[in-house]
């Protein structure tokens, strides 16, 4: 026999005492939703209401890649070049986000688009063009990812809060000079480049934006 | 190590923050027509060198019969400033495009040179418009299912009840075989799931919160049945080292390590 959403929910230590460190302190309102969230999934999946552990789970999911996402505003934009977190977005979207931008390096957690589709189960239509058994197998699959989302974020955050260590430091230095090289590097090849009379090398030089 | 001269991080640079730029103007097309979601988003004619760049966007189920545009749109445009760089959009419908494809390829060229498909939604997407921009979501030799539990697989007593029950559903999981015996009564392959659009293949690491994993750990028998009937029971898992499986998908993971199902057919629901 399979096991009980009762049973699974035991194993599920994330969300049975949810910690949210990757929720920032200023977050204090999200915080709060997401605590109650899980709570109740919990306790619907005691009962092994499946359908209800499904659409919860769907929320928690949602809830959740809303403030990491949004708390993650500043890493996207410095990997995409930009950007600017949308609230009004759906959970497709965060998805989408979370899979691109954090794929790397949260290799355990990658959510996939089955999952879009499970918490969509709130639709009849969509319920109905499922297999008859959906309720049944998408409780467990997504209590299992929701649990493992917030030990893996849990996680991430410990990492990116936790002191450099000595090896941190000197990385961060190595890469600090390394930047700076390629930066003087790129500032010759233009000078090279460029055809300057003495004024002009003046003004490049001084120049409060160099380097 | 690459010769620091070939790496040309400014304009590395320009073409990341371009790419985001359009990216952010895509985002606010794909709800432009309420009726006629955004299906296609192409940067084509791609220099990121240059102010002004090529957009084509097909949109589905619009009534047109024309590439509309060029219309040059800063993008800047949500800070309200009409300054460079720009985009030039085209736009047109999915189903014109694809009819173009077939009827006048010619005039479709300059929209296929050196492009990047920036947002793709393949349930809108025609296989020809599909194929033209090289938008490819499945490996080769995939077969896609569904697990099924001993419980679930218990209730049916032939494979027409069980196609009656999940031939309609859409798949949840994907194989693609990498070894299959002579009399083919057993294989191994590869479990995939889509993510963003694509089937890639599930890590080592994701491989535990699948129902089909944790089921079979607890030793419980466990059933994949995929799309045109053939099922099987799972016999095995095993995570190994294979780079030369990088050619059998379309994402290959950072380790090169890949859990490896081990299957063996069932024929019917009773042999079970």
């Amino acid at each position: 026999m399979t096991d009980t959403l009762k049973s699974i929910c035991e194993q599920c230590i994330h969300l049975k005492t949810p910690k949210l460190e990757f929720i920032p302190v200023g977050f204090a309102r999200h915080r709060q939703v997401i605590l109650r969230d899980p709570a109740e999934l919990v306790s619907a999946a005691t009962k092994n209401h499946e359908k209800t552990v499904v659409i919860l789970s769907g929320c928690v999911l949602e809830s959740v890649l809303f403030s990491f996402i949004q708390s993650q505003e500043a890493y996207i934009a410095s990997r995409r070049g930009n950007f600017t977190f949308n609230p009004d977005r759906s959970v497709d979207n965060f998805v989408s986000i979370f899979n691109r931008w954090f794929r790397d390096i949260l290799p355990g957690v990658v959510l996939p688009d089955l999952m879009v589709d499970y918490r969509d189960l709130v639709h009849i239509n969509r319920e109905l063009n499922a297999a008859e058994d959906i309720c049944e197998s998408a409780s467990r699959d997504m209590l299992r990812i929701v649990d493992r989302l917030l030990g893996e974020l849990n996680q991430f955050a410990d990492r990116s809060n936790a002191p450099p260590s000595q090896g941190q430091k000197i990385s961060d230095i190595g890469q600090r000079l390394w930047k700076g090289m390629v930066r003087l590097w790129n500032w010759v090849r233009t000078v090279s480049r460029m055809e300057l009379t003495s004024p002009d090398l003046w003004r490049i030089v001084v120049s409060p934006t160099f380097p | 190590m690459a010769n620091l001269a070939q790496l040309d991080l400014g304009a590395r640079g320009r073409e990341v923050r371009l790419r985001a730029l359009l990216e952010d103007l895509i985002e606010y097309h794909k709800g432009v027509y309420p009726n006629g979601p955004l299906a296609l988003a192409v940067w084509f004619g791609k220099n990121p060198n240059h102010e002004d760049n090529s957009l084509l966007e097909l949109f589905s189920q619009i009534p047109v019969d024309r590439i509309a545009g060029p219309t040059r749109i800063s993008l800047h445009w949500k800070s309200g400033i009409n300054e460079l760089p720009f985009v030039n959009v085209y736009a047109s419908s999915v189903e014109f495009f694809s009819d173009q494809l077939h009827a006048n390829p010619a005039a479709l060229a300059a929209y296929l040179e050196n492009f990047e498909v920036l947002f793709f939604d393949k349930q809108r997407l025609t296989e020809s418009v599909l194929r033209s921009f090289n938008v490819v979501t499945e490996p080769l030799g995939l077969v896609k299912g569904w697990y099924l539990s001993s419980d679930e697989y218990a209730r049916f007593k032939s494979l027409r009840g069980l196609m009656s029950a999940y031939g309609h559903a859409k798949p949840a999981l994907g194989l693609v075989k990498t070894e299959e015996s002579s009399d083919f009564e057993n294989c191994r392959g590869l479990l995939h799931v889509e993510v963003n659009q694509r089937w890639l293949p599930i890590s080592p690491e994701a491989l535990s919160v699948y129902s089909f994993y944790n089921d079979f750990q607890d030793g419980r028998p466990g059933y994949l049945l995929f799309q045109g009937g053939s099922h099987y029971r799972i016999v095995k898992f095993e995570v190994k080292t294979a780079p030369d499986y990088s050619n059998r998908v379309l994402e290959k993971p950072r380790d090169d390590r890949y859990p490896e199902v081990y299957l063996r057919a069932v024929h019917s629901p009773e042999n079970a």
